[in-house]
């Protein structure tokens, strides 16, 4: 089992994400989950997502998560949540900033000595999508940090999950901009 | 009614107006149809009558006001020779009240919009020919 | 005609959009809906397959979720297949017509994703609702995921609509923990499910001229017990065909429902009895607990109503002790599930002690280390013979521990 915790503010499109990554590894014959924490969030208000991926069928509900990896997708949700949570010893955590790891460190101590890796989502989506939409690079950086599936294979397969909803050039940023955050995250 | 026991009866407390299937009913006229003893047809809120409605064919038009507002259809209409523009032909028209149904209500002559009114509301044991014979006369509008 | 859609051998569905499909390929021809959160997806998701052509029904909408009830109650006396998803607040306000519905026998499907009922206001999942509409008349499903509402919704037209039934179905599923969350859901093709659902069969209905029909009549003492007692027992008689199509759906899909759900049940001493999500975390925590060597197990009614008067208490057979976990407080009582489980155990020969745990209001989490703890209180209930915690206790709660006998 897998578990993954998303920060986000409501907007950001953590929800889509993980239900886009749920999409695309439930195509690769694994069982997944995706939900989030809804309350009477308004746009802005951090709020939290979740996927489980797992090789049997997923009867956990409960909501509480000692993830393996963590997803911060505003670079603000760093300071003012609590994104070392229910930690584990190997947790992963994937941050958001235009800070270099050095850095993010040095403003987060609490981060010092575990498994932590940066790239600017916010920046990345701005200059492929135009938008500050920073779900998608996201799950690049995840594809590079976990190794759990080859990077082409995730494209192709996310492509068809955006072509559901989405018109053809988005798609193509979108494409751009996990290809960048797979190249970029370090 | 006879009262029937919980398995004697069709579910979902449904009524049906007769007991074998009907076709082109509404060209058949109420006392033509072999309603079922669940149609409202079958009974009678006459008695409870204190007033009932008369009605004068010299003064209606044909409206069908009184038709419409009938609370328990006794409103009669009925195909019938009438003149118009100089021809004569069929054609519904009004031809007066079904006293087995009538409850009274007095609603008919409410409506009806004709000076004077086309149906009054008169005892219930005043004669039909007295009613017709002192029917008031046309009032105008008021100034 | 409406299109066809193309679905995936497994899609990644949350429980809103699973119940959509399964309305989708019934072919509903009416859904009157007035949409209120968490269910509010499963009407939207249908209004926009029927905007894109790929259904044929028609989508009214309404002013009230008690004029979206009675608009289904119109449709389905005219003669249409008819269903409709609400949550807590709105199905408060549907109350009235739930039970006009039923008493006229129109097997409307309501899609019910379970929510808190305020005051407090509260958007998230507890059992409130279900336990509110539980006496309305209804056939009442329960399903723990996203499969599980596709699968129930589907089974629900069939189970309502058959002729020995003939009346209208409830499919819950818990708000946020099923409705928002997306997991694998291994669905049927659009032609299977119709075939499986089959063709809407009209009785009595409005739009019948030939034998014109009145819904909807006044009955008082001299009639309304006997028809209020046909009702009654056409529901209590509906196990069979609940079972048949259960069995009709297994040999389609290979998947498995039972009136009374048990798991690690053979050899248990005590067990679990919940509804919704909460059993499949049980399941998981009574699969950890055997690690340790103590003998645990779950059950769940699949069908709380008819409630499984028989059915539950044989599943309980041999365990020495039950603790019943309600998601809901039933005001100044204990709560439902003891209760209903109580009374069936009295009647059996081997009576378990059983305890009460009230849990997971207005959303609250119920985590695997709760179970755990629930588990524990029941093998030392089993253990001492007689009960060592109080009937009623409260799980997460906060303050001063409230128990009470």
């Amino acid at each position: 089992m897998t578990e993954i915790r998303w920060h986000s503010r409501a907007g950001q499109g953590a929800v889509t994400g993980a239900k886009g990554l749920a999409d695309v590894i439930a195509g690769t014959g694994k069982e997944v989950q995706a939900f989030a924490f809804y309350g009477s969030a308004k746009r802005g208000a951090a709020m939290t997502a979740y996927n489980r991926i797992d090789d049997k069928p997923i009867r956990n509900h409960e909501k509480y998560m000692r993830p393996d990896f963590v997803f911060v997708i505003d670079p603000g949700l760093t300071y003012i949540a609590d994104i070392c949570l229910n930690e584990k010893d190997d947790t992963k955590y994937i941050i958001t900033t235009h800070l270099s790891k050095e850095e993010l460190l040095k403003s987060k101590p609490e981060l010092e000595g575990k498994s932590v890796h940066v790239l600017d989502c916010i920046k990345i989506s701005q200059e492929t999508i135009g938008k500050p939409i920073p779900n998608a690079p996201m799950l690049g950086a995840y594809i590079k940090v976990s190794g759990v599936l080859e990077i082409d294979y995730f494209l192709d397969s996310f492509k068809k999950v955006l072509g559901k909803k989405l018109p053809q050039k988005i798609i193509d940023a979108n494409m751009v901009a996990i290809k960048r955050a797979y190249d970029e995250v370090n | 009614m006879e009262l029937r026991g919980w398995d004697e009866f069709e579910i979902g407390s449904v009524l049906f107006s007769f007991n074998e299937k009907v076709e082109n009913i509404p060209n058949v006229q109420q006392e033509d149809r072999s309603y079922s003893e669940n149609n409202s047809f079958q009974a009678s809120v006459a008695h409870w009558r204190v007033e009932k409605p008369i009605f004068n064919v010299d003064h209606c038009i044909d409206c069908f006001f009184c038709w419409i507002y009938c609370p328990d259809s006794s409103i009669l209409a009925r195909e019938k020779e009438v003149e118009k523009k100089g021809e004569k032909i069929m054609e519904q028209s009004m031809v007066g009240i079904d006293y087995v149904h009538c409850k009274g209500c007095g609603v008919c002559s409410s409506v009806c919009p004709t000076d004077p009114k086309s149906l009054l509301m008169v005892d219930e044991h005043d004669e039909e020919e007295r009613v017709l014979a002192n029917w008031p006369k046309k009032e105008g509008k008021e100034k | 005609m409406a299109e066809k859609m193309e679905l995936h051998e497994v899609e990644v569905w949350d429980g809103n959009m699973a119940a959509s499909h399964a309305l989708r390929q019934a072919q509903v021809d009416v859904v009157a809906a007035y949409p209120i959160t968490p269910s509010t997806p499963i009407v939207q998701n249908y209004s926009q397959f029927l905007a894109d052509g790929q259904v044929d029904g028609e989508f009214v909408m309404v002013e009230s979720e008690h004029a979206a009830m009675s608009g289904c109650v119109g449709a389905a006396a005219a003669g249409g297949r008819v269903a409709t998803a609400t949550s807590s607040q709105g199905f408060a306000l549907m109350s009235e017509v739930l039970y006009q519905a039923a008493g006229m026998r129109l097997p409307i499907v309501l899609c019910v994703v379970n929510r808190a009922l305020a005051s407090p206001l509260n958007v998230n999942g507890d059992h409130s609702d279900m336990y509110m509409g539980r006496d309305a008349g209804w056939i009442n499903l329960c399903s723990y995921n996203p499969q599980e509402a596709y699968d129930l919704t589907l089974m629900s037209f069939k189970i309502g609509e058959d002729l020995d039934v003939r009346l209208p179905v409830m499919m819950h599923q818990d708000g946020f923990i099923c409705s928002h969350t997306a997991q694998s859901v291994r669905a049927l093709d659009d032609d299977s499910a119709y075939k499986f659902v089959g063709d809407y069969i009209p009785k009595n209905p409005m739009l019948d001229f030939e034998k014109p029909v009145t819904y909807g009549s006044q009955t008082e003492e001299d009639w309304h017990f006997e028809h209020k007692a046909r009702q009654h027992n056409d529901h209590m008689n509906s196990f069979p065909v609940i079972e048949r199509v259960f069995k009709e759906f297994k040999e389609l899909t290979g998947r498995e429902y039972n009136l009374v759900e048990k798991y690690h049940m053979d050899d248990a001493e005590i067990a679990l009895v919940a509804l919704g999500t909460t059993v499949e975390s049980a399941i998981l925590t009574a699969e950890e607990l055997r690690k340790e060597g103590i003998k645990a197990g779950v059950v769940s009614l699949r069908v709380l109503r008819p409630f499984p008067f028989i059915q539950i208490a044989e599943a309980l057979k041999g365990v020495k002790a039950v603790a019943t976990l309600d998601r809901s407080l039933p005001g100044g009582a204990l709560g439902m599930l003891y209760n209903e489980i109580t009374a069936s155990l009295y009647h059996s020969e081997h009576r378990p002690l059983v305890t009460n745990y009230i849990y997971g209001l207005g959303g609250r989490d119920m985590t695997i280390g709760h179970l755990k703890e629930v588990f524990k209180e029941t093998k030392a209930n089993a253990d001492a013979g007689k009960l060592t915690v109080p009937i009623q206790q409260f799980i997460g709660l906060r303050g001063p521990k409230l128990t009470f006998y």
